[in-house]
């Protein structure tokens, strides 16, 4: 379907980054802008869809790194024995095609709402994307820290220029959490490279020569942690949570759509790709740990969810309640919950982003995120309404809808390796329905608790969340071919298994 | 017939779609035709596959979860038990859909309501056709949202909403033990296929069987409504009145005992498993027995005797009386949807007025609704000869052919909930009915008036169920009788369903004497309370009230006692996690870390204003370190 002589992921990488280029001219017309930015992402769609169809013939052919589709290595900076190695597996074409939906989601969402310097904002945006793309195909560990930092700063300004409420503090506490997790990380990994050329002679940041690499314990320990910790503020784990709800409650509603549809799956992406594979000893001792904050996320963040009074926020603590689930099915490290965190990923993406589209046209309309603002907007808003309850049910996990194929997978393979946890997580699952429900009664039951002027969803929106909706659906009714496409890498990850 | 199993299920989930996605431009009839369609389409598949039934059938449809050695396809299962009860949802459904169209005559929102309750049909058909665990867990949460949403239907109002939420949540803290349950088997016998699994309970200890075993009854307590999880379906009686009908008594409420009787193969090998299972379903009964004789709102009597009724399931399979307890589990059905069907009618003429003590002498005025209902009342009283009669009697006789001190209290405790049942059945039918209406109390909030008129299709429609409901005992006479037991015939190939013991004829015939007087007891005192002289007493004592009587009508306030040890708890704790833990204690801390950092950089700012004395100082302060340093390495 695709030539292989074209170098896909460089185009997939860097397209969006062109296309900044070619807004320059149209910088006085934002609506022309808008729609060659739009064009650009569906292309970017278009083409990891395609991969995706094509997948199977890709996997027939085999690369040099086993599991991969695609490969390019080409040398860069020689001296430091740096290269630009971009591969493809099933995890990262998952990751990649989420990465394209969840930009023209973010995109069409902000249709209306951007107004102000909105060229700017989607030169920030295309340049996110290519930051984002290259964190999920990097396969050279000092190439994976530049795509890292890439996507970090257009954010920063993200939030900061287009925000809401106190956006400079939200957006400044967001940096510096990012910040200081990352720069950990840059040493652990200048450290890497050091222990491995001094064992070796070769100077490399290859993830698969690093892979190689014997480290005495007590070193493995560090330098896991430094990983660790970078990895566990994306996730966000409990207790380095406290930025996102802040960044998310300040953030546009395209950039809360980002953050949690995909900045946080960078944190589970890393420690799947990096963490694990390059610290198996380490990972294993500091997996009782992990499991803990895990479920103390799940637990702590259901709870503080219950309380809130402003929607978005209460959207973001039950982000940090899902990926504890996503964090219980990797610590498990084990065939089917490794699987079930995978399709999560994706599975929470996508609710959750659509929950903060909803939210975020709500607040167009409204100007308020208030939950007691509302009430009885089933009979006002029946469009809004239905999407809001459809998303709260698959964000709950009801079966048939997406969340709960990687909930249920996520806890049979923990179950497993470990039952403890298995069963304490599934108390978390009837904590996030008390929580999501409460909301959903609030805001769409009861009687309207102020006079509020609404207009119910534009065909542009309507359009946008019945795909989102489909999408879902298929997710949760139809999920084998996900599970088909990442049970390759997933089966070489964990080594052995059927 | 793999075709025609398919479309059972097939139909009610298009008509529902059908209804939600064209919601309001469907017309009316057009709406209700397709929802009505759909369940008869459905239960004609039923038929069909009944007729070319042979044996127990597999077939796998699809694939849906499959991850390593983790499957769970998209098969159904069909055998005597799935099919007896496909069924029954489907005719009993269908003609709730059918009254329906009267008793939602003039609501707006027709085509949610009608969406709902096809989709709730399709998923109780997935959960009584499911092969696999996981897709038995789809129909079960998927009944448990249209219970949801159908309870809050009219959800202007708080009480209704609220209603709803409960159900859903009290449901779901049994899921959670369901949940473990089924991760557990998967963990034990890598397996989630039902009839897998019940042909494992011998590879694993008896401690692991019972702990399965008490954990599927847990989730069996949240969705059947026993104790401690039953304070959800009194509650539930704020949706419309064909909902509680099709869904609080005849089909989802079974769930439980259908749970229970599906994997008793595997769970029934425990001896502990069958007593607890027993105990609870005994208790239930008598629990919400004594909160039924005190109730004075219609629909909550028929409530909480549909817990109590269920708990008869409960004990019945518990003393592995499978039969008999799916024999109940049906004419329940018939009996229960008709008592809330007329029950409708009886609120529809009433302009939703639901209080029995504002209600009396409606038996001459509407015939079309009191005899209807009073078949059904015969059949939950257990009078002799009705469908309620056998069945219930079966499982009694169960218990007590079990023998031993534990059965024969509960034998005991069931007879006695019977005796209760016949007196609040009768005293529901003698208050509303009987006597003549007091014209000194208003008879509705909203106006004095009767309404006369009833859409025909209502009353109709309860002719089928009072002839099901009072007939059912012909699907499974008592041997004594001569008859042949068609249904224990039927269902007797499941494996588990034989019956672990039978009870000696003479003793049957004896038994069942003492439950017929036990009926005719309770509805003596029920007519020598409610009818003639004594009435206008009675009644005006119970409405005045007294503790004792507040202890059963607040269903000896388990409400109230969840609400101070568990909602209290969790709101302050919810608060408490977030204003201080994460606003003060994580943020807070932060920010005094990040207003130190600031500070000490303003530090060095200070020095450099631009002052020549303070950069003197510096000059001097760095020169006396440096050599200050120097000197300690050149002498130490």
């Amino acid at each position: 379907m695709i030539p292989n002589s074209l170098p896909i992921l460089t185009i997939l990488v860097f397209l969006p980054l062109a296309c900044c280029l070619l807004l320059l001219p149209a910088w006085k017309r934002p609506r022309l802008a808008f729609s060659l930015a739009l064009a650009s992402m569906l292309l970017e769609l278009a083409l990891t869809v395609g991969l995706f169809a094509s997948w199977k013939g890709l996997a027939a052919v085999q690369t040099a790194l086993p599991g991969f589709l695609l490969l390019e290595d080409r040398s860069w900076i020689e001296a430091f024995g740096i290269r630009y190695t971009l591969g493809l597996d099933g995890i990262s074409l998952l990751m990649v095609m989420l990465t394209a939906f969840s930009f023209c989601v973010a995109i069409l969402v902000s249709w209306r709402a951007i107004k102000e310097r909105a060229v700017l904002f989607l030169v920030l945006l295309l340049a996110m994307e290519t930051g984002i793309m290259g964190v999920f195909l990097s396969l050279d560990l000092a190439l994976f820290y530049l795509f890292w930092e890439v996507m970090l700063i257009p954010m920063f300004f993200l939030i900061g220029v287009w925000g809401h409420g106190r956006r400079i503090y939200s957006t400044i506490k967001f940096f510096l959490f990012t910040l200081f997790g990352s720069l950990l990380m840059l040493l652990a990994i200048i450290a890497l490279h050091l222990f491995h050329a001094q064992q070796t002679g070769v100077v490399t940041f290859a993830l698969h020569a690093l892979l190689k690499t014997t480290l005495a314990p007590h070193t493995q320990l560090w330098l896991y942690a430094a990983f660790f910790l970078a990895f566990a503020i994306k996730f966000p784990l409990f207790p380095v949570h406290t930025w996102l709800p802040d960044a998310h409650t300040d953030a546009p509603t395209a950039g809360s759509v980002i953050l949690a549809g995909l900045l946080l799956k960078t944190g589970s992406y890393g420690l799947i790709r990096f963490g694990y594979p390059l610290f198996p000893q380490a990972a294993h001792i500091l997996t009782p740990l992990f499991y803990t904050l895990a479920l103390i996320g799940i637990i702590y963040a259901s709870l503080v969810a219950f309380a809130q009074e402003d929607m978005k926020r209460l959207i973001a603590y039950s982000s940090i309640g899902h990926m504890g689930f996503v964090a219980i099915g990797i610590a498990a490290w084990q065939p089917v919950a490794l699987s079930g965190s995978i399709i999560q990923m994706a599975n929470h993406g996508v609710t959750t982003g659509a929950l903060f589209c909803l939210v975020g046209m709500l607040d167009e309309r409204a100007h308020t995120r208030e939950i007691a603002a509302f009430g009885g907007l089933w009979g006002k808003t029946p469009l809004w309404s239905f999407f809001f309850l459809f998303f709260s049910l698959a964000s709950v996990g009801l079966p048939g809808l997406n969340n709960f194929v990687g909930e249920f997978l996520i806890l049979a393979g923990t179950m497993k390796s470990s039952p403890l946890v298995a069963a304490l997580a599934f108390g978390g699952i009837v904590l996030t329905l008390i929580y999501m429900v409460r909301l959903v009664q609030e805001v769409c039951f009861q009687e309207e608790r102020q006079p509020l002027e609404l207009t119910d969803l534009v065909p542009r929106e309507l359009c946008l969340l019945a795909l989102v909706a489909l999408l879902n659906l298929w997710m949760g009714v139809h999920p084998a071919p996900l599970l088909d496409l990442i049970r390759t890498p997933v089966r070489l990850l964990i080594g052995g298994g059927p | 017939m793999e075709f025609y199993l398919a479309f059972i299920l097939l139909f009610p989930l298009a008509g529902g779609l059908c209804n939600t996605l064209f919601a309001r431009l469907l017309p009316r009839r057009l709406s209700e035709a397709v929802a009505c369609g759909a369940i008869w389409a459905s239960f004609i598949c039923a038929l069909l596959v009944f007729f070319n039934f042979t044996g127990p059938l597999k077939v796998e449809y699809a694939s849906w979860l499959t991850a390593f050695d983790f499957q769970a396809p998209v098969t159904l299962y069909l055998d005597q038990l799935s099919l007896s009860l496909a069924l029954m949802i489907t005719f009993v459904c269908g003609l709730i859909h059918l009254y329906s169209i009267g008793y939602m005559k003039g609501d707006p929102a027709l085509a949610r309501y009608f969406a709902l309750l096809n989709i709730f049909v399709f998923a109780m058909l997935v959960l009584v056709l499911a092969e696999n665990l996981p897709l038995l867990y789809l129909g079960w949460e998927g009944v448990g949202f249209c219970s949801y949403a159908l309870i809050g239907f009219w959800y202007q109002e708080e009480k209704n909403a609220t209603a709803g939420r409960k159900a859903f949540i009290v449901t779901r803290i049994g899921d959670i033990a369901f949940g473990i349950a089924m991760v557990w088997m998967y963990r034990l016998f890598g397996t989630v296929s039902i009839t897998q699994l019940n042909s494992m309970a011998s590879l694993v200890p008896a401690g692991i069987v019972t702990g399965l075993g008490i954990l599927l009854l847990i989730g069996a307590t949240g969705k059947s409504a026993q104790l401690p999880l039953s304070v959800w379906l009194p509650d539930a009686m704020a949706g419309p009145t064909p909902v509680s009908a099709q869904i609080h008594a005849a089909t989802m409420v079974t769930a439980g005992v259908y749970l229970l009787a599906r994997m008793f193969p595997l769970i029934g090998a425990s001896e502990a498993v069958r007593a607890a299972i027993a105990v609870i379903g005994g208790v239930t009964a008598f629990y919400a027995a004594t909160c039924a004789c005190a109730q004075r709102d219609l629909k909550r009597i028929l409530a909480y005797s549909t817990i109590s009724q269920i708990g008869y399931m409960v004990l019945g399979v518990g003393a592995g009386a499978l039969t008999a307890a799916t024999f109940h589990l049906l004419t329940h059905a018939f009996f229960k949807a008709l008592l809330f069907l007329g029950a409708g009618c009886v609120i529809t003429v009433l302009h939703h007025q639901q209080d029995i003590y504002r209600m009396g002498g409606l038996k001459s005025r509407f015939p079309a609704i009191y005899w209807p209902f009073l078949a059904g009342a015969l059949c939950l009283a257990g009078f002799p000869g009705s469908g309620g009669f056998f069945s219930k009697d079966a499982i009694l006789g169960a218990v007590f052919a079990r023998g031993g001190a534990l059965y024969g209290s509960l034998f005991a405790l069931g007879l006695f909930t019977a005796l209760l049942t016949a007196f609040y059945t009768f005293r529901m039918l003698f208050v509303v009915f009987h006597g003549e209406a007091d014209n000194s109390r208003p008879l509705s909030p909203s106006s004095g008036e009767w309404h006369s008129h009833l859409p025909p299709v209502m009353t109709v429609t309860l002719i089928p169920l009072a002839l099901f409901g009072l007939l059912g005992g012909i699907l499974d006479l008592p041997e004594y009788l001569g008859a042949s037991a068609f249904l224990s015939g039927f269902l007797g190939p499941i494996p588990g369903f034989a019956g672990l013991v039978q009870a000696v004829p003479g003793d049957e015939v004896s038994l069942q004497i003492i439950a017929a007087a036990t009926s005719i007891v309770g509805l003596g005192l029920a007519w020598s309370r409610y009818t003639g002289d004594r009435r206008a007493a009675s009644l005006a004592m119970e409405e005045a009230g007294s503790p004792r009587s507040d202890f059963f009508l607040y269903g000896w306030y388990l409400d109230h006692l969840y609400h101070l040890l568990l909602i209290r708890p969790f709101e302050w704790l919810s608060r408490f996690l977030w204003k201080r833990i994460d606003e003060s204690g994580i943020d807070g801390s932060l920010d005094g870390l990040a207003r130190f950092t600031a500070r000490l950089g303003g530090v060095p700012a200070g020095w450099s204003s631009g002052r020549v004395v303070t950069s003197l100082f510096g000059l001097a302060g760095g020169v006396c370190v440096v050599l200050a340093y120097l000197a300690w390495r050149v002498l130490g």
